[in-house]
């Protein structure tokens, strides 16, 4: 369950990275945060951990539902271009991604073997997020952009939960508050105020 | 209590930014005054001193932090009072700033009296989303493009340091369990740690991402633009205080990763910080303007005492951070004066002053600027002793004396570089360009003697002292 999870993870990850549509992508950043809570509940159950389990519900329903609702409305709101064309070609990401990932698994070999739970899933969580920093850098557009930072982030919760069997508790829930704080701050960053002196 | 007495102002200042009164402005910088009054008396109590159970533990380090930052936030919000005479600015966006400079007050406390790693992630986070919404306070297109390229590449930075934290706390979490997270408890078990390459893996990602924020290399340039396109109260409170955030858990983590392993510690951080000086010493040289050469300069500092620290001299790294703290804030904001409006260029930039207020103005840019080249008596000169005499004793006691020694020499001619380039600045500022009639205001004139006699006060003999009894 958890191996196909992860798996589910990294293929929504790659998926947005040929994504030309805004909604498309906000589409795949809900599923990708899905399976992240999913996965942190699975987790959390195999372990008897209750807090993972409150991790779990909240990515859950703050990442995979709250924040695409949010990022839409603003998106409708502020008018944002809706065609995002990625800057590298469709070709040259096809293989731009099997390399980062390839190379994510050789530069994590010494840290698995160091890591005694689900070892693997570290180099993938390396991976997605050398993949979400991929996104940030192949869109010119500011909302493709935001979307690769909010992936990077889940990228290290998955980091989080799987090379440490979760952070605690206080943590995660000031990683969620920074991730509100961030969204007003995203908020406050499109209104164009104009200078009245 | 302590805690409560802490975030007070802070609170007290983000719920007065919303009255809509035009004389709110004065009460809020009263309110930037009153924030230094629990941190006096924090500094004055026995250390170490828990603030909240073992989250939140104030030592002699983080106070002194702490001291220095609030000291540097009173001298901004009160140049800020006169922000309207130099540069065109909105009544809302003072208001602005306040409320978000409250939000950062607190990710400050947070992140700099933290002894948790994830509370001093969470802090600086805080912190970093709170400016910028403070550098969009300027309402040009140049500021908004800013502001994006602060949010994109300040989150990488601080992502790049929770990562570190995470591969941190999982090399300590078989010994210590969720109680990995403690710098004292990773500090005191330091040797037990069962994967220390997985430590030093995550301290060097960490370190990168505090880096990037400081604008080391590889991104020497980025917070000059943001600085440039801000307001220059926003610059000096990025110089003065958000960096000191920034450097407080690098004091913290190479602690620990100096007991892991010195010599890794040292060479990465020793190679890392030549090769910032080296690019940021020709970038230097090539500014041509006040704010970015400033914020450039910051950068400098910041690798110096990064070294320092690092090269087994606390006392001047600390020596130096404080000199720092005070006089790149003090320049920035003198350089909003010198530019007013943007009329005014580096050439000439002194001529003009007058009347009283001016010749102390001038009198005091002349120090600053004499005091960050290092000029005796400049703080600045005796931490750059103490550090490179550190750098030469850990030289010594290395197996490469001679690349050791080449590397501080090659330094040193680095920084001479910068030291020609100021001198000539000033001169410049001095004899060349032409004669305008300029002004300078009280609020600003006392904030730059508030920083004046805070860098006297570091040259006392008690300071001095309890700096050294610090680490």
């Amino acid at each position: 369950m958890v191996d196909f999870l992860i798996g589910l993870f990294l293929a929504s990850l790659i998926v947005s990275l040929f994504t030309t549509r805004l909604y498309r992508l906000l589409l795949w950043y809900s599923m990708n945060s899905l399976t992240l809570g999913i996965l942190a509940l699975s987790i959390g159950k195999s372990l008897d951990d209750r807090a993972m389990f409150i991790t779990g519900v909240m990515t859950i329903l703050l990442k995979a539902v709250g924040i695409p609702f949010v990022l839409k409305n603003l998106s409708v709101k502020f008018n944002f271009v809706r065609q995002i064309t990625p800057e590298i070609k469709v070709q040259y990401s096809i293989m731009l991604i099997p390399a980062i990932l390839v190379f994510t698994f050789y530069l994590s070999e010494p840290i698995v073997h160091m890591i005694h739970t689900n070892a693997n899933y570290v180099a993938i969580s390396i991976s997605s997020l050398f993949l979400s920093l991929l996104l940030m850098m192949e869109h010119k557009n500011v909302a493709p952009k935001i979307i690769g930072f909010l992936s990077m982030e889940n990228s290290l919760f998955l980091l989080g939960i799987t090379a440490t069997n979760g952070m605690p508790m206080l943590v995660e829930l000031g990683i969620f508050f920074d991730l509100l704080m961030a969204i007003v701050v995203i908020n406050l960053l499109f209104h164009k105020e104009e200078l009245k002196v | 209590m302590m805690l409560t007495l802490l975030l007070t102002p802070a609170v007290i200042m983000f719920f007065v930014s919303f009255l809509k009164n035009e004389r709110s402005k004065y009460l809020l910088a009263f309110t930037s005054f009153v924030i230094l009054l629990p941190i006096v008396k924090l500094f004055l109590l026995p250390k170490p001193y828990a603030i909240l159970d073992t989250y939140l533990v104030a030592d002699r380090l983080d106070t002194y932090i702490l001291l220095v930052s609030s000291i540097v936030g009173i001298g901004v919000t009160l140049a800020l009072l006169t922000l309207d005479k130099h540069v065109k600015v909105s009544p809302k966006a003072y208001k602005k700033f306040y409320r978000f400079f409250a939000i950062f007050w607190v990710g400050l406390i947070f992140s700099i009296l933290s002894n948790h790693m994830g509370i001093y992630w969470i802090g600086l986070e805080l912190a970093t989303l709170s400016t910028v919404y403070m550098i969009k306070t300027n309402y040009t297109s140049a500021a908004h493009k800013e502001a994006w390229n602060y949010m994109i590449v300040g989150a990488i930075g601080v992502s790049l340091v929770l990562f570190g934290i995470i591969l941190i706390y999982a090399s300590a979490k078989p010994i210590l369990g969720e109680e990995a997270m403690n710098f004292d408890l990773l500090l005191a078990h330091a040797n037990e740690i069962p994967s220390p390459f997985l430590f030093e893996i995550g301290f060097a990602i960490t370190t990168i991402g505090m880096f990037v924020k400081m604008g080391f290399f590889p991104m020497n340039l980025w917070l000059a633009n943001i600085e440039r396109a801000s307001f220059y109260p926003v610059a000096a409170l990025f110089s003065g205080i958000l960096e000191s955030a920034v450097i407080v858990g690098f004091f913290r983590f190479s602690q620990i990763a100096m007991k892991i392993n010195y010599n890794h510690l040292f060479i990465f951080v020793f190679a890392y910080t030549i090769l910032t000086i080296f690019i940021v010493s020709f970038l230097i040289f090539r500014a041509k303007d006040f704010i970015r050469l400033f914020s450039l300069s910051g950068i400098e500092h910041m690798a110096l005492i990064v070294i320092f620290w690092v090269s087994g001299a606390p006392f001047a790294a600390l020596l130096h951070f404080g000199a720092h703290a005070f006089l790149k804030p003090a320049l920035f904001l003198s350089a909003g004066v010198l530019e007013s409006n943007g009329k005014y260029k580096i050439a000439g930039a002194l001529k003009g002053y007058t009347d009283i207020k001016g010749t102390i103005f001038k009198f005091l840019i002349s120090l600053f600027l004499l005091a960050i080249i290092s000029i005796p008596p400049s703080p600045m000169f005796f931490s750059e002793l103490y550090g490179f005499a550190a750098m030469i004793n850990t030289a010594k006691s290395s197996d490469n004396i001679l690349a050791m020694i080449g590397a501080i020499l090659f330094l040193l001619i680095l920084l001479s570089i910068i030291f020609y380039r100021f001198s000539a600045i000033y001169q410049s500022m001095q004899y060349e360009g032409e004669q305008h009639n300029k002004k300078v205001y009280i609020s600003e004139l006392f904030s730059l003697v508030i920083f004046t006699i805070s860098l006297m006060i570091l040259l006392l003999p008690s300071t001095l002292a309890y700096l050294k009894s610090i680490v």
